[in-house]
Formats: structure tokens, sequence, C-alpha cells
């Protein structure tokens, strides 16, 4: 039952049984005239009030209801035999299969951690320099591109003058790693998803996950008995030489590949 | 009209004429008091979606419906990876403000003497009940964690999982991984043990490199030119106070979209 007074008392007056009339307990309400205003038929419900309202909320309003006709329309022209949704839901499936595995690497962890205490060196001493300097493990490329001296440019425009310190150069060399992974998404655009499809981007991916390696080598020093420039210049070779065998491979491996899936896939999902 | 409210909807009336047991007048009774105040019955939709979603008949994915799926399955643990940073992260946060009862950033001297840092790690690690354990869980989490982050993003790169909708999500990613890296750094220093003191003087070399700000970037981070108290304290801050608050909300945010969004599949 609704709280109306009026309406609500005559109705319940007339058809409605006993029990109905305990329950809205409005005769007080009623008699009383204060308190709710009821809504007549002059008060404007929320959506009407949704609709009349100006400016930016109007436009979203507008917004919102046209994109939900779209969704409506893509939906009834669809042929498609799958669910809707275009991902794999995270509520429940993802989220109860990936609990299943990390109950097992919380195990991991616990057990890694009782077998493996960590090291604590000696304390702090600014008057000896250790032999080794090293951040963790996970900032050696990092610390590595900040070695990247031989590769800053002496501008003969300058007078032989770097253009600015190998440090600062090193900084900026992060800042530009971290940038180019930024953008990749707006780089790479199309359906492609799997490295056979595209062959180019999985080589740029091979690259940099074996630069990432070679720099974080080049930045223990010593770690590898090797010429010094030759290791060098090893850091920025190998990763090319990986990235164009991984391009050649996925580009030889594609058409075969290509080939094999389209056949399953278009067949029951016509290419528009 | 009297000063004591009236029941609106006479509930008691209702309950009275329902003829209820024991038990269920004493539920509904609270079931009514509480909704009375919080209103539970606006949230209920949401609860009823949750259980009827975990009932639900798993829909066929992406690779079931186009037979792709005899080959997956052992890519999954792969797609676990954002979960393992999470769980690495609660753990690590957990056993962190365990350890923060009995560590000191104090008087962090640089002449080979143990600072009260130092000693307070000396005693979580020797003295301490469980302190090794608690110690090494710490370190070990963090390192999945900064492990599983990695792998997570290569995972998500050479699966074109950054596509079209996923590029916002892409970018907080990354904000995300750089923020772990400084957790990591930071967690570094806080022992002040040679290896603290030299990466933290590393960290003061990179900021002074930087441009015209510089020194004042050096200031703000490390308080000053070379390592000392002042340093010590402020990763402290930053480890235990600013980027928990900062991470956790990222990663409520890159979570709550990837919902949003669902799980890309591979194609």
């Amino acid at each position: 039952m609704t709280g109306d007074t009026t309406d609500g008392q005559t109705e319940s007056a007339t058809d409605s049984d006993p029990g109905d009339v305990a329950t809205d307990g409005g005769d007080e309400a009623a008699a009383d005239g204060a308190g709710i205003v009821p809504p007549d038929g002059e008060t404007p419900t929320w959506s009407e009030r949704k609709q009349r309202s100006q400016g930016l909320s109007r436009l979203t309003y507008e917004y919102f209801e046209r994109s939900r006709r779209e969704d409506q329309d893509l939906r009834q022209q669809s042929s498609y035999v799958e669910r809707d949704v275009l991902a794999f839901p995270t509520w429940p499936h993802e989220t109860v299969r990936n609990l299943a595995l990390m109950s097992f690497f919380v195990g991991m962890i616990l057990l890694l951690s009782a077998l493996v205490p960590p090291h604590l060196p000696g304390p702090a001493d600014s008057g000896s320099t250790p032999a080794v300097i090293l951040p963790d493990w996970y900032l050696y490329w990092s610390f590595g591109l900040l070695k990247l001296g031989p590769l800053n440019p002496d501008l003969s425009l300058l007078g032989g003058q770097k253009l600015m310190a190998d440090r600062t150069y090193g900084v900026l060399a992060n800042l530009v790693v971290v940038g180019a992974v930024a953008v990749v998404p707006f780089l790479n655009k199309g359906s492609a998803r799997r490295p056979v499809e595209q062959p180019f981007w999985a080589g740029v991916g091979v690259m940099g996950v074996v630069f990432a390696f070679t720099i974080a080598v080049l930045s223990v020093k010593n770690l590898v008995s090797m010429d010094s420039h030759l290791l060098f210049d090893l850091a920025f070779l190998a990763p090319i030489v990986c990235g164009i065998i991984a391009y050649s491979v996925l580009r030889a491996m594609r058409e075969g590949y290509m080939f094999d899936l389209n056949r399953r896939y278009y067949r029951l999902r016509p290419p528009k | 009209m009297s000063i004591e409210r009236k029941d609106e909807h006479d509930h008691d009336a209702w309950m009275e004429e329902r003829d209820l047991t024991a038990l269920e007048s004493i539920y509904l009774s609270v079931l009514i008091w509480f909704d009375k105040r919080l209103r539970i019955v606006d949230y209920l939709e949401l609860l009823e979606d949750l259980y009827y979603k975990v009932n639900m008949q798993m829909p066929k994915s992406h690779t079931e419906q186009y037979n792709l799926d005899n080959k997956f399955w052992y890519w999954y643990p792969l797609y676990a990876l954002g979960s393992f940073s999470t769980i690495a992260y609660v753990v690590a946060a957990i056993s962190g403000a365990l350890l923060g009862f009995y560590y000191a950033p104090a008087a962090a001297a640089a002449d080979g003497t143990p600072s009260v840092a130092y000693e307070s790690i000396l005693f979580i690690m020797g003295d301490l009940n469980l302190g090794l354990f608690l110690r090494s869980l710490h370190r070990w989490s963090a390192q999945i964690m900064v492990a599983a982050v990695f792998l997570h993003m290569l995972r998500v790169y050479f699966t074109g999982a950054y596509k079209e909708p996923r590029e916002l999500n892409w970018i907080i990613g990354i904000v995300l991984i750089s923020l772990t890296m400084v957790f990591g750094y930071s967690g570094y220093l806080l022992p002040w043990s040679q290896l603290s003191f030299w990466a933290g003087q590393i960290g003061v070399e990179m900021s002074l490199s930087i441009p015209l700000i510089g020194e004042y970037v050096a200031q703000l981070l490390f308080g000053g030119f070379t390592p000392g108290q002042a340093t010590l304290v402020r990763m402290y801050i930053l480890h235990v106070f600013l980027l928990p608050f900062v991470v956790t909300t990222l990663i409520a945010i890159h979570i709550g979209i990837v919902w949003m969004q669902g799980i890309a599949e591979p194609h």
C-alpha cells in the first residue's frame, strides 16, 4: 500500500480487509494533515525531474538514454550465439578460479619465508663504500639506465659539450621507458590479441623484456666476465636481435595459425 | 496526538497477526530494528544479485565457444597474476603492520655504529618471538608482489589485453607498478644497513640530477643532500602512511574497472 492520505483511506475503508488497515496505520497521519506531502498529479516523478533538468545534467541524461537505446538495438540486431558480454565475468567465475590458485600461492609465500630468511648487512657507514652497491633486483633495469653515459651524444654544435649531464640523461632514460610503455595502447589498435596475430608488437615486447634483462646485467658490474665495452654493446644489440627473431618466427607461424583459427572462428561469427 | 512517535507501519500488529514462532519473531524484530535504522531493504538487491550470480550456470567462455579451450587451461595461472600481486600486497600489509609495532625509524647515524632503527631490526630478527619469520614474510611477500606485478604486465602486453576499452586501466597499472617499486625502495632503506644507506645515496643523486628542480626534489624526498635521519623518517612516512593509502585506493580502482569491464579473454 502506498502512504496516500485521502485516496488510501477511502480505498482501505471500502475494499480492503481490516488487517490491511492496521498495516497501513494511516488514520492518524491523515487526520493530522502535517508531515510528508503526498505526491499528487502536480508533483514530478524522479524521472520527470531528470528530464526537466537543464544544462549538463540534461545532457548527461540524454546521453545515457541514448547509449542505453544503442545497447538495446545492438542486442536485438545481434545474431551472436554467445552471451552478450564481450569479456569473461570477474565475479564469480574468474574470482572463484583465482581463489583456488591464490590459497596455494599464500601457502607458497609462507613456506618460502619460513625456509629462506632475509639477510641483514652491517649498519650504515658513510666512511666505507661497499664493494657492491645494488638496489633490489626489480630496480636493476632502472639502475642500469643510469649508466647510459656513453650513449649521451656530445654535440659538435655546442663545441663537443654534452647537452645534459650523464646522470640527467640516465634519469631521463627511465622516464622515456615508462612513457613508452604507457603509450602502447594508443599506438597498437585493432582487435588482434595473440602474438601470432601481431608479430610486430610481440617482437617489440620480446625486445623490451630482453632489454630489461641485459640492462640489468649491465648494471651489476662484473657479473659477466667480459670486456665491459663488448658487454655494453651486447646489452643493446641482443634485444634487437631477439626482437627480430621473435618477429620472424611469429610472422612465419602466422599464416598457418590464422588459417586454423579463422576456420573455427569465422564459421560461427561471420565478419561484419 | 501523543508525544510518543507512532509506528507508522504498525509492525507489532502485523507480527501478531502473522502468528510467528519465537525464533521467527525474534529474527523479525531484529531485522525490523536494523531496517528502521539502516534501510537494509535498499541494499538487499545487491546481495541477492551476488547470491544468484554464484549459483548462475557458468556461461561458455569465448575460448570454449570456439573450441579453443583445449590448449588454454595452462594459461590460467597467468590470468591469476593480478590476484597474486593483490594477495601478496595484503600479506605484506598485515605483516608490515605487525612489524610496525617493533620498528623505530630513529637515530640514523652513518658512522658504522648500529642506529636505533638497525637495532630494532636486530631485535625483531634475533629476540622477538616469530620475528625472523615476520620480517621474512614481509620481505618475501613484497618481492613476490613486485615479481607478480611485472609478470602481470607482461601477460597483459602479450595477450593484447590493454586494447580498446582498457587503455585507462593500463595507465593506472603503470602508475601502480611504479608506486610498487617506490614502495620497495622506501622499504629497502628502512633497516638503515650499509645497502640501505648507499641505495639512499643513489636516490639522492638521481633526484639531484633532475634539471632545475633537482635540489628541491632531493630536499622534499630525502630531507637533504646526504642520507641521514631526515631521509629515514621521510622514507618511513612514505612507506607506512602515504603509499599505503594511495596504492590501496589505486588497486581498488584498478580492480573495480576490471570488474566492470570483465576479463579480457585470449582471442
